[in-house]
């Protein structure tokens, strides 16, 4: 079975959890509006290339996004494993403070305190991850099984003036009554037991 | 925003505050790691395929590519900075050679097994030996491993790598730390680091006033110098020698 079409099942049960973007409809529905969320990399449903994991240089991915929501003053992106955790989702990543000028994020944001963000996203903060580190740790699934990774996207209406620290549970209480937009790409990976 | 919410750091002096976080930072060139314990140590004067410093003395379990690659991993847990020098100048390697002949040779197999992998990891992760990695590569590999995530990536760690982590940076942190008649905390490098003014059978209220102004000077004896404390076995091979030698 080809690679794209062999976790298409799991793209489909993340969308019936309603993880996946929103519809059009829904987007009336809710007010919230559907960002285009895209990378150079990797593709919803597809495998996520071993750089952006442990089995390889585990550098965070590029990531970019149009179609903000008119409006928006700030952005956040948080990538999460809805298939592990105790309770789900386990958090890989978690990036706030990202200023409405910019259109993604470069590959590889900085996993030391002395690395500085790139001058594009100028404020933007890496919170804390499931490990409770400010940077990004990708996917390391028990081998055999595969995981959706989803990275989303949010757009709000004012910038929130986050310190640094943050989880994903404090950023969802912090853009309470702000969120506007949201928009999801979801790779897949998994990996394989070492032979015998 | 309330402290315990800070990131955790990685620079040297949050580890020391916390004796728990991650610390990071580079050394220099190994060959392959053998994957057996037979291999006789060889002193510091074998010259390797790169021209990077080595193995500073010799080891009695570790191998000399086994020693280099421990010290790259003790200098990036406490580095030499700015504060001063790091578990490399405390030879803490040194300290966990010697205990892997005695109080820590339980864990003798799980350092042999555990280097090795970390050396294949490295390889296949990042495509290269640790010691020849860029300093962040070097640190990326190290938190892969930390947090268990190297485990699943097919190098052979028997166990979760986080337990290997967990393993190794205890042991740099007793040898840093640990009296130096354990073979670390050479020239009580560890004890000024972090201001501990030694040990001490008697304390004055004025030593007392001294100490919490700064103003005491470090004593630096090891504890064994006084025939009250009971010398630990941690060679019972090392006969006619006194640790710490």
């Amino acid at each position: 079975m080809p690679a794209n079409l062999r976790y298409m099942h799991l793209a489909l049960v993340g969308l019936g959890l309603g993880l996946g973007p929103t519809s059009t409809t829904a987007v009336a529905q809710s007010g919230i509006h559907t960002i285009v969320v895209e990378s150079p990399v990797m593709a919803s449903g597809e495998t996520m290339p071993r750089t952006y994991t442990p089995d390889g240089l585990n550098l965070s991915p590029p990531l970019t996004w149009r179609n903000l929501p008119a409006g928006t003053r700030e952005v956040a992106v948080v990538c999460a494993d809805f298939g592990a955790g105790n309770p789900p989702p386990w958090v890989h990543w978690i990036v706030y403070g990202i200023p409405a000028t910019a259109s993604g994020l470069p590959e590889g944001l900085p996993i030391m305190s002395d690395q500085a963000m790139p001058d594009e996203l100028a404020g933007a903060v890496q919170g804390h991850n499931g490990w409770q580190r400010p940077y990004y740790r990708g996917p390391a699934p028990p081998a055999g099984t595969p995981h959706l990774y989803h990275f989303t996207v949010y757009a709000f209406d004012q910038a929130l003036l986050l310190g640094p620290g943050l989880t994903r549970e404090d950023l969802f209480e912090a853009m309470d009554g702000h969120l506007i937009g949201r928009g999801e790409l979801v790779p897949v990976y998994e990996r394989f037991a070492a032979p015998e | 925003m309330s402290d315990e919410r800070k990131p955790r750091g990685v620079t040297r002096r949050d580890m020391l505050r916390s004796a728990g976080a991650a610390g990071v930072t580079a050394v220099v060139g190994v060959t392959s790691l053998p994957a057996t314990a037979e291999t006789p140590p060889v002193t510091a004067v074998e010259q390797t395929t790169t021209s990077a410093p080595m193995a500073r003395e010799a080891y009695e379990h570790l191998t000399v590519d086994e020693a280099v690659l421990l010290e790259a991993i003790a200098d990036h847990l406490i580095p030499a900075d700015e504060h001063g020098p790091g578990a490399v100048d405390a030879h803490a390697v040194r300290f966990i050679d010697r205990a892997l002949g005695g109080a820590l040779s339980n864990s003798l197999d799980a350092y042999h097994s555990g280097l090795a992998a970390f050396d294949r990891y490295c390889r296949s992760s990042r495509g290269g030996s640790f010691t020849s990695l860029s300093h962040t590569d070097q640190v990326s590999a190290l938190i892969d491993v930390e947090t268990g995530a190297a485990t699943g990536a097919g190098a052979g760690f028997v166990g979760s790598s986080a337990a290997f982590f967990g393993m190794v940076h205890d042991h740099v942190l007793q040898g840093t730390f640990g009296d130096p008649y354990y073979g670390g905390n050479a020239n009580f490098v560890g004890w000024d680091l972090i201001g501990y003014p030694g040990v001490r059978t008697a304390v004055t209220e004025n030593d007392q006033l001294r100490l919490e102004a700064n103003e005491l000077p470090p004593f630096r004896r090891s504890a064994y110098e006084w025939d009250n404390f009971e010398k630990a076995s941690v060679n019972a091979g090392r006969k006619g020698r006194r640790h710490g030698d």
